[in-house]
């Protein structure tokens, strides 16, 4: 089946099974890497990327279901590399990531975050992502989004 | 350190390593037999894993055209840090920005692969001397070079920013190597002392942090090569299970599929697309012959002091025959800790491109030796003719240092002529698998009348850890017994007049793997909450306790006095709680590194909620600060998640955890306020990424014991 939608802005056109999950069309056939597989069962967040603006948890959503919308994975979320989103200025800041694997869906989740809570509180923070980390990078990941926020009001 | 050593670890640097300027190896060194060198080190050292992976350490320095640095790294970076803990030592010695040394894998095309695995959190502390050799050998050629060309001495020149500069000459390193033909290898160098350090010991930021948070990081799963298949592998949910029926029709007429292997056991859908094999792999329908039936029960039964063969790894004075004396009368307590899943983000993965004559394996591993030992093997193929790519890895802890998929890759490709990418679903990450064993620990203590300590003795019982990691028994058939959980904080490290240490080799019938920290977790949690009850039953402070018994000269006891002192006056430990705060302690040494936790918590609804964590940990010699306090804060968590929540368990031969879901660990919520102190209390550094995680248990049952009165001497801690 053809789909169209528009990732990081640009418009596209696939044709797969309409079943395939999101996450697999973005990193195999679009070949955006940055997005990773953890669990594949909508449990772990590192899949996590933005439809129409929502953080969603990329392994557990049909292709089908996007089409007409627009994707943003973390390739996306920067206008470029010397421009960084203040998420990503932020989690250099705080010097956030280990191994890495798991900082693109929490830096998508954290990026969806900020937008509703620009001011978040630790608790909003807490209780506001569920991703897993298994470096142990957490308490930097909470300091990175409040010094995000500090960016963002910063710039505004 | 004596000039005998130096000039040991200098041979054995530049053993395959080079140095290379203008796109030519100018200077490589051949050393002494592998064997000579590894039994020179296991004389010194019974410590392993530290000294597997300080084995022959290969690089391979070469100044770019645009005067960048590049450094082929022998050890892996699993996120520990170590690319900036190496280019750091290098331009310690080379006058260039650390950033400008662009630190890789090394692949093994060009022979520069450690022998052994990155793991014993020794990476850069191995590294400390070799690397800042070479980089300074390097230098003093450059100079060499110039001072040929400016007809000056090579004293008279000062390196800086990358550059040679004497009088008004100036040229770059990168000019000098492209113009300069020949090449003398100086004497090493007398290596600049820790106070003339310009870069090491200070906190700088990571050299892998833009790819990291811009994603353009390449972990295995990202990697890709022409042509690629992908495939999927059946791999048996039961410990043992071999295949009974197998029916793969509607998989090989689902769409997208190439060919569905079967080798014996192996049995893969090999696919246009990882979804079309994914989904054809769930047409498959299997039978599972389950000849491993192994319960619960059984485990903790076969994980017993007293069963098995026990092994005496530490004596003093008569420990045993008092505690024996007596029996009626002594402080006897004992401790359990649980299975448990690596469960670290990236699964395991591999791609492999097997053809005639040659294979070429990209795999996140810990042990590139291992991937081409046991490929060469499987595919009757000379170790030569195989090259291994290593990607970052997205995770170890451990799990990455055996059993990959790299050997089911190669069979795979070998058997569809294509390069194909195989990599695990999280069920198979957590059900087919290799896992930190359960322990069973008895403490037992003689206390005289005034509250002294006469006698103590410690009994660990442990399956052995090094026979997945070295492949063979062999270990376990020298020492009769699992010597790295033995090596690894079994022994008592307080000055007790009467100390014995026993350790118990079980024998289970389940993958075991080494889990980060080893043996010392499980040794932690038992020693240090035994210690927190003596100090409790005997009414004393668990700080004050402890000091009183290192009061030796040892460098040890010197340096854990000093740690602990740290300790109480940075989490205020002798300031008033707060209501319904209880307050809790541990220290552990291992990796020659010192680390100690104090905790601060309280018990909201049943449940525990650890407030503050307070870290100070004594590592030798720093190299970088802030990387250092990174690692500490991720074992706080690790640390926190071991102690709550984490534990797998088996059922009829099965483990019964296969999703997070049921794997409970730690997540934000869980983030109390962590504070991390750093001591040096020695010359060179020791190992950081595992220490600190041990103290994290036996502090917070330490704390519950404080708050409650109850002593918890299992794990994970359940209140009721
Ligand atoms: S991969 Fe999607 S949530 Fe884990
Ligand atoms: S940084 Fe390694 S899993 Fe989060």
């Amino acid at each position: 089946m053809k789909i169209d939608f528009k990732i990081n802005g640009k418009p596209t056109s696939i044709d797969v099974d309409p079943a395939m999950p999101l996450l697999w069309v973005v990193r195999d056939e679009l070949k955006l890497t940055a997005t990773k597989f953890g669990c594949g069962m909508a449990m772990c967040g590192a899949c996590t990327l933005h439809i129409d603006g929502e953080a969603t948890r990329s392994c557990s959503v049909p292709v089908e279901s996007i089409a007409g919308k627009n994707i943003t994975t973390l390739e996306g979320l920067s206008e470029s590399a010397e421009n960084l989103h203040p998420i990503q200025q932020a989690w250099i800041e705080e010097q956030v990531p280990q191994c890495g694997y798991c900082q693109s869906g929490f830096m998508m989740a954290a990026a969806k975050l900020l937008e509703e809570k620009p001011n978040p509180s630790d608790d909003d923070i807490k209780n506001g992502i569920t991703n897993i980390c298994r470096c142990g990078t957490h308490p930097r990941i909470i300091k990175a989004i409040k010094r995000a926020a500090e960016i963002n009001n910063q710039n505004h | 350190m004596s000039t005998e050593k130096k000039s040991f670890s200098r041979r054995k640097f530049l053993q395959r390593g080079a140095i290379v300027f203008g796109g030519t190896v100018v200077a490589s060194y051949l050393g002494c037999s592998p064997l000579r060198r590894f039994t020179a080190q296991k004389a010194e050292s019974m410590d392993l894993p530290a000294m597997m992976s300080s084995l022959q350490p290969d690089f391979w320095f070469e100044v770019l055209p645009d005067n960048t640095i590049s450094l082929k790294s022998p050890k892996i970076e699993i996120g520990q840090g170590v690319f900036t803990g190496l280019a750091m030592l290098a331009a310690e010695e080379l006058d260039v920005p650390y950033e400008q040394i662009k630190v890789e894998h090394a692949n093994t095309k060009s022979g520069l692969i450690d022998e052994m695995n990155t793991g014993g959190s020794s990476s850069t502390a191995s590294l400390y001397e070799p690397i800042r050799e070479v980089a300074a050998t390097m230098r003093e050629m450059l100079k060499e070079a110039a001072a040929k060309k400016w007809g000056v001495k090579a004293s008279e020149i000062n390196t800086e920013n990358g550059t040679l500069l004497s009088g008004n000459n100036k040229i770059t390193y990168a000019e000098i190597a492209k113009e300069n033909k020949n090449w003398d290898i100086p004497k090493t160098p007398k290596l600049r002392p820790k106070s003339a350090f310009k870069v090491v010991g200070k906190s700088v930021k990571r050299t892998d942090l833009k790819a990291k948070v811009m994603g353009t990081a390449k972990y295995t799963l990202d990697s890709e090569l022409p042509d690629m298949l992908y495939a999927v592998l059946l791999q048996s949910p039961y410990l043992d299970g071999t295949i009974k029926t197998l029916d793969t029709k509607e998989a090989e007429k689902s769409t997208g599929v190439v060919k569905v292997v079967r080798e014996g056991e192996l049995v893969a859908v090999v696919a246009k697309t990882f979804y079309a094999a994914d989904s054809a792999f769930k047409k498959i329908n299997v039978e599972w012959n389950t000849p491993n039936k192994v319960q619960q029960a059984d485990l903790i039964k076969f994980v017993t002091v007293g069963n098995g063969k026990e092994v005496n790894i530490q004596k003093e004075g008569n420990a045993k025959s008092i505690i024996e004396d007596n029996k009626a009368t002594v402080f006897k307590q004992e401790y359990r800790t649980p299975m448990a899943a690596h469960a670290q983000m990236e699964v395991n993965a591999a791609i492999a491109h097997v053809e005639a004559d040659k294979a070429l394996i990209i795999a996140g591993t810990q042990g590139p030796k291992i991937v081409i030992d046991t490929v060469s093997k499987a595919l009757n193929l000379d170790k030569d003719k195989i090259e291994v790519q290593t990607p970052l890895v997205g995770g170890g802890f451990g799990r990455k240092a055996v059993k990959g998929l790299y050997v089911e890759a190669a069979l795979i490709s070998k058997a569809v002529g294509k390069p194909v990418k195989l990599y695990n679903s999280r069920q198979q990450e957590f059900q087919n698998s290799l896992y930190r064993p359960n322990t069973h620990h008895v403490l037992q203590a003689k206390i005289g009348q005034n509250g002294e300590i006469e006698a103590i003795t410690h009994d660990q019982a442990t399956p052995d850890m090094l026979k997945n990691l070295m492949g063979t028994g062999l270990p376990n058939k020298i020492l009769g017994a699992d010597f790295i959980s033995a090596g690894h904080g079994a022994s008592l490290m307080y000055n007790f007049k009467n100390k014995s240490v026993s350790v118990w080799n079980a024998e289970v019938p389940i993958p075991i793997g080494i889990w980060r920290g080893v043996g010392m977790f499980p040794n932690a949690f038992a020693i240090e909450s035994f210690m927190n009850e003596l100090a409790h039953q005997t009414k004393k402070d668990p700080i004050a306790f402890r000091i009183g018994l290192l009061q030796n000269d040892d460098k040890i006891s010197v340096r854990s006095k000093k740690v602990l002192e740290t300790l109480i006056e940075k989490s205020g430990w002798k300031t008033p709680k707060a209501e319904g705060i209880g307050r809790g302690v541990a220290i552990g040494n291992d990796r020659k590194s010192i680390a100690a936790t104090a905790i601060e918590l309280a018990i909201v609804e049943e449940k525990i909620v650890v407030k503050k964590v307070t870290q100070v940990l004594d590592c030798g010699i720093s190299i970088n600060p802030e990387g250092i306090k990174q690692q500490m804060e991720g074992a706080t968590m690790m640390g926190i998640g071991a102690a709550l929540y984490e534990e797998a368990t088996v059922k009829d031969g099965q483990i019964e955890q296969a999703y997070f879901s049921q794997y409970p660990m730690v997540s934000l919520t869980d983030v109390p306020e962590i504070q991390c102190f750093i001591l040096e209390g020695d010359d060179i550094p020791y190992g950081v990424g595992e220490p600190p995680l041990a103290p994290i248990a036996p502090a917070i049952a330490g704390a519950v014991l404080d708050l409650t009165g109850k002593a918890i001497r299992s794990l994970p801690i359940k209140l009721s």
